[in-house]
């Protein structure tokens, strides 16, 4: 029965042509803006950790001075950073911050080139699950006692040293002879969870080094250095010294347990250093003045997805629901021209729900043609988003999900608004249309 | 066959109450050709609407083929039509957009019939009313006596117990309305019951049996011959 | 004559079609509103006179990784070597780019005391030498530059002064003129020497995006990384990409030479998110219109042809062809004004989500009005077609039984 309804449905669509092709227009139109939306959308709003989101952990602290900043800032001061890198209590924990130097090796062919770097611990890599393929991370001792060791990606690997097992040689950042402990595998986490301050769609960095290496050398500092006082950096140690914040903290936290226990020690931790003068917020208590943030607060907390984005998802939707609407008026307008025919069927015995059914098969395939058309046009319009406007190519790929998602909503939008039509039209009397043609 | 008794039809607006049927009985033997007459707004159509389940009615009893009829429900009274019941319209009523074999089709699909019984049942009842070698026409390519054929092999190919036809010749000429009187008679005399509304006395006189409605009521016919013939 | 009453209560009888066109156009209205007044809103913000001569700067990065190099220096000289490069009219450090959305924020205080002194609005805070200004093309309305022997080269120097733009001047002095004034940061004092016309920051979306000064800081020799911007005419430009990094590498091999973009491109992709969302919502309030017009001329085809004899029995019983047309318009228009209305209403309640979900501005009533107002205009197009065909009905059609 099924196949007789779609070669009906098949053979009224045809007949129909201007209308049909209005209803497809409207229905893949509607649909190509919602995916494309949606696609963006998705794709922004990716939680990279998966389910590692609740035990990642970032630490914002509310350090800034009383009638300053309104809310608490991603990042954190060196001083706070050095003091969280000293608990003992934390079994994984990282700070890091993002630099550039000029990176050179041994081989004279190859120009040096400026290289955004990565400070972190070595614990960075476990907290965020980075795979090796040559070696591993830094020593323990590496990050209480700094030495020039680096991690390289595979692509730098690549590049200097054709792909080969690295570990061991030396690369130079800034001049400085930097010795490889490991080679990373593809990593490239969309968004840039572990740094979405810097464009959150950005690539991850190639080099890693060891963040104890701050001080010693005196890394610029690429991202945003905020204070909420007047307090001249004239020379590094002034930086480091400061109240101004730029490095963020990461932590591994695995049970609601550990996560108080941590509280209660940065509670502790802020009225020691008020005891010292710092922390000068008053109307805040110690407690309120420390926040852990998983990955998904992190994410939000962070704007990863544009609030534009929001407002077109939302309004994408409304455009959808109007070409329901549109669609609806078209398939009632078709339906009821066709009672005559309908009465016919009836009156040969086809039930309502026979007549039902093969109005929502037709519907249903002006939704799937509508669909696959759809999904045309979000691919076109992304594709033109990632040409014309630069958007990231991470954002603008047809996410996998959008193959179920696609044809859901089409066939959903359309079965919405066939449901009347075909009730409607399965109503018709038998006896009504059958006197007179 | 089929029973009426004390069948009433009213049709109520805000303003008006109409009777299209009151205290309506007749019974209909097996294998009778029985043609209704009567003038227009007699109740003639709605006789029919109801005697083939297009319609409830507002009291009485109905039954057919034995089975009590009267309160189906509406997938009931649709099974009834596919299984036991063919129509023939005036207007003829084939669906533009099929082929012939197509429109033949049509109640045998309802019917969830498998695909060859559906071709053989298709062919023979083409061939029945000859037109078995136009299967792929489309309606609008056929001439109406022609495509009047078509309608009755549609209502042959379920095999029916009972044919109700309603002003079948009405929209042909006349050397066409008698081919089609023709066939209907050689499909009684196979043993279908049919019914026949017309306002045609003469066609009308070729029943078997001659039924009269005035005023939503069954006439005996020998007493309204004369005004019957006088209303043509 | 307008025959209203029959119209209307002809549209009363007939329920579901007037009622899904309803529903078209407040929907339609709503978005329609919103989405305008969005594109609207970003189209005046990408229209903003920046104040700089944007196709006439080039900038680009430097990063000095010898330690042997004594930025301080080399700072000096890698200037002398910019501005006296063919074609070159003036080049200059800058610790931020304008347009680019990074750069410096700071803020000044009018006393020394940090307690009692009243604070300026945040505003961008460039540190550049004597030819900064000439190089950014921003217009000097009062005071004076300042001169070569002026040029600080740390923060903690003395003798600071500032070039303050108009608008910061205006915001914090009102209608007195800042020259002379003596303003502080911490217990460091600065005095404005002059007042730029236009000087916009590095974040377009900041509300003190025209808030902004110069301080008399050539900061190019406390770090090993930097950029510089250079002046040219815009057919110099693409030849002085080369000719810069020739010259620079020339003088030290180490050291990055890289992102050479002119301050066009910058402001370009700092704004595309602005003009994305203006062209998206555009296509979609054409498409919206598009697809509603269509869907109504289907409609009203379609309504004409169930009507088809009480057309031929109107113009039978001496209807005129302008009759019909009118009928069909009226129709429409009351379904317009109705939805209008509720659509109107709809998309102000639409305008408030937004605003407190995401903190847009509110939507000013006149956007409802024009797209009620733009609806009209098209649904008259997409009813006038059907409507006249109708008109053409032949009264004839009265006698036929169809």
């Amino acid at each position: 029965m099924f196949f007789y309804y779609c070669d009906l449905a098949w053979r009224s669509i045809r007949k129909t042509p201007m209308l049909s092709m209005l209803m497809v227009l409207a229905i893949s139109i509607g649909i190509g803006i919602t995916i494309t939306t949606l696609n963006v959308y998705k794709t922004m709003s990716y939680n990279p950790a998966g389910d590692r989101s609740e035990v990642i952990n970032s630490v914002q602290l509310w350090s800034q001075g009383l009638d300053t900043w309104d809310e608490f800032i991603p990042s954190i001061t060196y001083m706070d950073a050095m003091n969280l890198r000293n608990n003992k209590e934390l079994s994984l924990k990282a700070a890091t911050y993002r630099t550039g130097l000029a990176l050179q090796s041994d081989n004279p062919k190859i120009e040096p080139v400026l290289n955004s770097v990565r400070l972190t611990d070595r614990d960075f890599f476990r907290i965020f699950s980075v795979p090796f393929i040559y070696g591993s991370y830094w020593d323990a001792s590496v990050d209480l006692r700094p030495a020039y060791q680096v991690v390289i990606s595979q692509k730098l690997n690549l590049r200097f040293f054709e792909g080969k097992n690295s570990v061991g040689k030396t690369l130079f950042l800034d001049r400085k002879p930097y010795q490889i402990v490991g080679v990373i595998d593809d990593w490239n986490p969309q968004p840039k969870y572990y740094d979405p301050l810097n464009g959150a769609f950005n690539d991850a960095e190639e080099i890693f080094i060891p963040f104890s290496l701050t001080g010693q050398e005196e890394f610029d500092v690429w991202g945003n250095t905020s204070g909420w006082k007047f307090e001249p950096m004239i020379t590094y140690s002034d930086r480091l010294a400061s109240e101004k914040v730029w490095i963020q903290f990461w932590t591994e936290l695995n049970t609601d347990e550990q996560k108080q226990s941590f509280l209660g020690w940065l509670t502790r931790y802020v009225e020691q250093q008020r005891a010292l003068g710092r922390f000068t917020d008053t109307a805040k208590i110690p407690s309120e003045s420390v926040q852990i943030s998983d990955i998904a607060k992190w994410l939000e907390d962070n704007d990863v997805v544009p609030k534009d984005n929001k407002i077109l998802v939302g309004l994408s939707l409304l455009f959808l629901s109007v070409c329901l609407v549109n669609i609806l008026g078209l398939l009632l307008t078709k339906f009821l021209k066709r009672a005559p025919e309908v009465g016919v069927r009836r009156a040969i015995g086809a039930s309502r729900g026979q007549i039902f059914s093969q109005y929502m098969v037709e519907v249903g395939m002006i939704g799937f043609i509508g669909g696959v058309v759809g999904l045309l046009w979000a691919w076109g319009s992304l594709t033109a988003l990632h040409s014309y406007f630069s958007m990231d190519q991470s954002v603008t790929g047809l996410d996998a999900s959008m193959w179920i998602i696609t044809p859901l909503i089409a066939i959903s939008t359309a079965v919405l608004a066939g449901v009347y039509p075909a009730w409607v039209v399965c109503r018709t009397k038998p006896s009504v249309y059958l006197k007179a043609q | 066959m089929l029973s009426m008794k004390n069948i009433s039809k009213v049709f109520k607006t805000d303003l008006v109450e109409t009777h299209a049927l009151r205290d309506f009985n007749l019974e209909v033997n097996e294998g009778e050709f029985v043609a209704v007459t009567g003038p227009s707004g007699s109740g003639k159509t709605t006789f029919l609407n109801i005697a083939g389940l297009l319609e409830g009615f507002t009291s009485g009893e109905f039954s057919l083929d034995g089975v009590n009829v009267s309160n189906l429900s509406d997938n009931k009274s649709a099974k009834v039509r596919n299984e036991k019941i063919g129509f023939i319209f005036q207007g003829f009523n084939l669906i533009p957009d099929l082929n012939l074999a197509e429109n033949v089709e049509v109640p045998l699909r309802y019917r969830g019939m498998n695909a060859s019984e559906r071709k053989r049942r298709v062919e023979s009842a083409l061939e029945q009313v000859g037109l078995g070698a136009r299967m792929k026409h489309l309606p609008t390519q056929l001439s109406g006596g022609q495509q009047q054929r078509v309608a009755i092999a549609r209502a042959l190919a379920g095999e029916p117990r009972f044919l109700l036809a309603d002003e079948p010749t009405g929209n042909l000429d006349s050397l066409m309305a008698r081919q089609v009187m023709e066939l209907l008679e050689n499909i009684n005399q196979q043993g279908t019951t049919i019914i026949m509304v017309t306002h045609d006395s003469e066609l009308a006189r070729r029943a078997q049996r001659n039924i009269q409605i005035v005023d939503g009521q069954v006439c005996d016919f020998s007493m309204y011959q004369p005004a019957a013939t006088g209303t043509r | 004559m307008l025959h209203i009453k029959p119209i209307l209560s002809s549209l009363m009888r007939s329920k579901s079609a007037p009622v899904l066109l309803l529903l078209q156009i407040i929907l339609s209205v709503a978005i329609v509103a919103n989405a305008s007044f969005i594109i609207n809103e970003r189209l005046s913000l990408m229209q903003r006179e920046s104040g700089y001569a944007e196709d006439q700067i080039l900038t680009f990065n430097l990063y000095n990784f010898d330690p042997a190099i004594d930025n301080m220096k080399q700072n000096q000289v890698d200037q002398q070597i910019l501005r006296s490069l063919p074609n070159v009219i003036d080049a200059s450090y800058s610790n931020m780019l304008p347009l680019s959305g990074s750069g410096w924020m700071d803020r000044y205080v009018d006393g020394p005391d940090a307690d009692t002194a009243k604070s300026t609005p945040g505003f961008a805070f460039y540190l550049g030498n004597e030819h900064l200004l000439n190089v950014m093309g921003a217009k000097l309305i009062a005071g004076r530059n300042f001169t070569a022997d002026e040029i600080n080269t740390s923060l903690d120097d003395s003798g600071m002064m500032a070039l303050v733009s108009q608008p910061l001047a205006k915001a914090f002095w009102g209608d007195e003129s800042p020259l002379g004034k003596t303003m502080y940061q911490g217990e460091q004092a600065v005095t404005i020497i002059g007042v730029v016309d236009k000087l916009q920051g590095a974040w377009v979306d900041h509300e003190n995006f025209e808030y902004s000064v110069i301080q008399n800081i050539d900061f190019g020799g406390s770090s090993s990384n930097k950029s510089y911007m250079v002046r040219a005419l815009p057919e110099h430009i693409p030849a002085l990409e080369e000719a810069i990094s020739k010259a620079l590498y020339a003088e030290n091999p180490n050291r990055v030479v890289e992102n050479f973009q002119t301050l066009t491109t910058i402001k370009n992709l700092t704004y595309s998110n602005h003009r994305l969302m203006a062209t998206v919502l555009s296509i979609m309030v054409v498409l919206l219109l598009l697809i509603t017009a269509l869907g109504l001329t289907g409609m009203v085809m379609f309504n004409i042809q169930r009507r088809t004899k009480q057309i031929g029995t109107r113009r039978a019983l001496g209807a005129r062809k302008r009759d019909i047309i009118e009928y069909f318009m009226v129709e429409n228009y009351l379904i317009c004004i109705v939805g209008g209305v509720i659509g109107g209403m709809l998309s102000l309640v639409l305008g408030q989500q937004l605003m407190s979900l995401y903190s847009l501005p509110m939507v000013p009533v006149i956007y409802p009005i024009i797209s009620v107002i733009g609806l009209l205009v098209v649904t008259t197009l997409a009813v006038i077609v059907p409507a006249a065909k109708a008109a053409n009905i032949s009264p004839a059609m009265a006698t036929r039984s169809v």
